[in-house]
């Protein structure tokens, strides 16, 4: 049982260091992306944030917005 | 506008990934390194079928756009997989096998979690914002992890030389994909070479491990713990 405990602590652990790195370097870059391109070819356009930085949700795009 | 470099190093890195599988089954390491392999394969796939989908319907279109995000966001679950495949090849001497597995699965159902409390109120792009979120959160995850596993092989005093390299190259590779995002934001200025960088870094990867399948027999032995000592 202490194991399985262990085991999930230092999951958690991993988790939050990662997602804490994530919140400084977003925080601290221009807002870009930073990730491996994997399988190449250029990046689209990033789809545009649902909640970040607050306010109210925008409305719906229209049918022809790229993201739906 | 996509021009010569875009399509050269994309078309590189499609045949490094070709090699690495077609190198591993000439030396007879495809299945014991089976995970690796097929995320190889997985990658080798992706770059493909992004090319028809691009060809097809273009940089601009929402269809090139959805799935790109999408097929990244499957290849970074693989890669999460590669990981957790390197983990127990690393502490398979201490039989913790089951707890390796049960760990990859709470991390993998943590990060899901996270990444959909973070874009739940983005009802009407949803799926397309959980996709993209879960790659970048995993994207952190997996370097985490990767500098984790290093240190484990160092306490450990793993000594598989392949091993050594496949984790070395997977740090190196978020290495340098974290540096040319500092830099970015240290010289935006310059911002057409760390655009530019990116493709480069990600060949990087396949011919790190194609080099590993061709050159570095399995029985190879190497002694990290010394390496650590030699750079202080």
């Amino acid at each position: 049982m202490s194991r399985k405990l262990t085991v999930t602590f230092l999951t958690m652990l991993v988790l939050v260091g990662a997602m804490g790195l994530k919140t400084v370097v977003v925080t601290h870059g221009d807002g870009s992306v930073m990730m491996a391109n994997g399988g190449g070819g250029p990046v689209p356009p990033t789809p545009p944030l649902g909640n970040g930085g607050g306010g109210p949700v925008p409305p719906t795009p229209p049918a022809s917005a790229p993201w739906k | 506008m996509l021009g010569p470099y875009t399509y050269f190093t994309w078309l590189a890195c499609t045949l490094l990934e070709a090699s690495v599988v077609v190198c591993a089954l000439k030396q007879g390491a495809f299945r014991r390194y089976l995970p690796l392999n097929l995320w190889m394969l997985l990658e080798l796939l992706s770059g493909v079928s992004r090319f028809y989908v691009l060809s097809t319907y273009g940089l601009q279109s929402s269809a090139y756009a959805y799935f790109y995000y999408y097929s990244d966001a499957l290849t970074t679950i693989g890669l999460y997989f590669v990981l957790a495949s390197l983990y127990s090849r690393v502490l398979d001497e201490l039989k913790v096998e089951y707890y390796v597995r049960m760990a990859a699965i709470l991390l993998l159902s943590g990060t899901a979690v996270v990444s959909y409390l973070i874009v739940r109120q983005s009802s009407h792009l949803l799926v397309t914002r959980f996709a993209y979120e879960l790659h970048q959160n995993l994207y952190f995850v997996g370097l985490v992890l990767t500098y984790l596993l290093w240190g484990v092989m160092l306490k450990l005093r793993e000594s598989r030389t392949r091993v050594i390299q496949f984790v070395l190259s997977l740090g190196l590779l978020f290495s340098m994909f974290a540096a040319n995002y500092a830099l970015r934001n240290l010289y935006p200025n310059v911002s057409w070479l760390w655009n530019a960088l990116p493709p480069l870094i990600d060949c990087f990867l396949p011919l790190a491990w194609c080099y590993t399948f061709l050159k570095i027999p399995e029985e190879a032995r190497l002694m990290p713990s010394r390496l650590a000592e030699a750079s202080r």
